[in-house]
């Protein structure tokens, strides 16, 4: 439902999903630098004595929990991530052509787009598979590491790393996109302004504003 | 210059004074230990044959440990193994990547003979060595320790008709070089350690750095240009607030396609 006491914005984000956002932001940051300390010599104090990688195992079963913690909080909110972020139409091939335009900041001439758009569905997708990834290499690590032969673990540390680095760019490209459309807002408060929504997601306001004139719950 | 100890197992009486010396000379708290001596039995009853294993670190050329080390705490100097405690992340992946089972996790960090970097850096001998009663210990320039190594068994081939020198070639030779009554085998010491895998050294000098740098040059790229994109999209915004203004007091229109 979009709030009202909001003028001319609509609530993008509920609560409970910036909380699940939150937990997975955080969870993240501190696996990045908790990981880096141990693979990067100027970082490695911070891992001295071993304290980090206590910090990296409880960041971890966060990061873990984060799935099991959308379910919990909002299933709708979960169901529709994971669909809507596989699924792709014929404007979100068009808008893959022209992305290089959108990454310079320029919607105008974008297709009109959904509540995800396509670089969105993408970057979930990406986040899902490469997280999946890192999690089965990282349980590997934490409790299987001395049943492992030095080739085993080296190749286990290594797809690791590279989930990590996978993961990494996306968070620049994410943290990139929020900052040129000023979406901060969308996670910090949940309500983004309807104008700048009309442009960059045209679907899905227009399906906000037929959900409302036939009074159907979103 | 590749430095060398000789270690005489013919000669090792397993008096424990190396383990001492050590551990005083070394300063080393009571949870950590570098030289370890192991009792080892050899044959069937009622043909036992007894003898030591002097455990400590093999200082292998071709070092696992320092492959698979990432933050560098462990590294190869005048052909021996030092161990930068302060750099240590305590990964323990050094404990599972060498042949030997010799690093140890002592208060979260890599533990490991240095060869006493400190005293043979100022023309000494590592404290093992000095200390040795039963003259089984030698330290020096490490072909003339083969050469040592060699001339004691040839000497004692008749007394040990399997004696043998260890450590000529295994690990791309090491800097503990063995004078071996019988098969490395007889004291739990493998003949030919594994190699490093390739798969580490692809994951250490080419994994990491690569990954390092391209993250870096991404989120420098994504700065630079996050700049600009987010002065067109303003400006968008703008002109699209503008045509709204225009747009109400004409009758309104939908925004105007931008061409390039």
């Amino acid at each position: 439902m979009s709030g009202h006491d909001h003028e001319g914005e609509i609530l993008r984000y509920r609560t409970r999903q910036r909380i699940v956002h939150a937990v997975m932001a955080s969870s993240f940051l501190i696996l990045l630098i908790t990981g880096l300390a141990l693979v990067w010599g100027p970082l490695a104090f911070i891992a001295a004595g071993g304290w980090s990688r206590y910090l990296h195992r409880i960041a971890a079963v966060g990061f873990i929990s984060v799935p099991f913690l959308y379910i919990l909080l909002d299933r709708a909110g979960a169901r529709e991530v994971l669909v809507e972020s596989f699924q792709y139409d014929h404007d979100d091939v068009v808008w893959f052509k022209k992305m290089y335009r959108y990454a310079l900041g320029r919607t105008s001439d974008m297709p009109p787009q959904g509540r995800l758009n396509a670089g969105q569905k993408l970057h979930h997708s990406a986040v899902i598979i490469f997280s999946a990834v890192i999690v089965a290499t990282g349980i590997v690590l934490w409790g299987f590491k001395s049943s492992l032969s030095p080739t085993m673990l080296a190749w286990t540390a290594m797809i690791h790393d590279l989930s990590m680095l996978a993961l990494t760019l996306l968070l620049v490209g994410h943290v990139f996109f929020t900052y040129v459309y000023k979406a901060w807002s969308s996670m910090a408060t949940g309500y983004v302004p309807e104008d700048e929504m009309k442009l960059e997601h045209g679907k899905w306001v227009e399906e906000l504003e037929h959900q409302v004139a036939t009074g159907s719950e979103s | 210059m590749a430095s060398a100890f000789l270690l005489d197992m013919t000669r090792c009486i397993g008096c424990e004074a190396c383990v001492l010396a050590c551990k005083a000379g070394n300063e080393l708290p009571v949870e950590m230990q570098y030289i370890e001596l192991i009792e080892r039995t050899s044959g069937t009853f009622p043909n036992l044959v007894g003898g030591f294993e002097n455990h400590r670190c093999y200082h292998c050329t071709d070092a696992a440990c320092v492959a698979v080390c990432p933050t560098g705490a462990l590294f190869k100097e005048d052909g021996l193994t030092r161990l930068d405690r302060d750099a240590c992340s305590g990964c323990g992946y050094c404990v599972q990547a060498c042949p030997y089972g010799v690093p140890k996790m002592v208060g979260g960090r890599s533990s490991k003979c240095d060869a006493c970097a400190s005293n043979v850096g100022a023309g000494g001998s590592p404290w093992c060595v000095t200390t040795c009663p039963a003259q089984a210990l030698q330290f020096g320039d490490r072909e003339k320790i083969l050469a040592e190594a060699k001339s004691r068994v040839a000497a004692l081939k008749d007394r040990y008709p399997k004696v043998q020198v260890y450590g000529e070639t295994q690990a791309g030779g090491l800097g503990l070089v063995l004078v071996l009554p019988d098969d490395p085998e007889t004291l739990d010491i493998p003949a030919d350690p594994p190699l490093v895998p390739v798969t580490v050294d692809v994951w250490k000098h080419i994994v990491q750095p690569v990954s390092m740098g391209a993250t870096a040059l991404a989120a420098v790229g994504a700065g630079v240009l996050g700049v600009i994109a987010r002065r067109n999209h303003l400006a968008e915004l703008k002109e699209l607030e503008e045509q709204e203004k225009a747009g109400v007091a004409a009758g309104g229109s939908e925004s105007t396609e931008e061409e390039r």
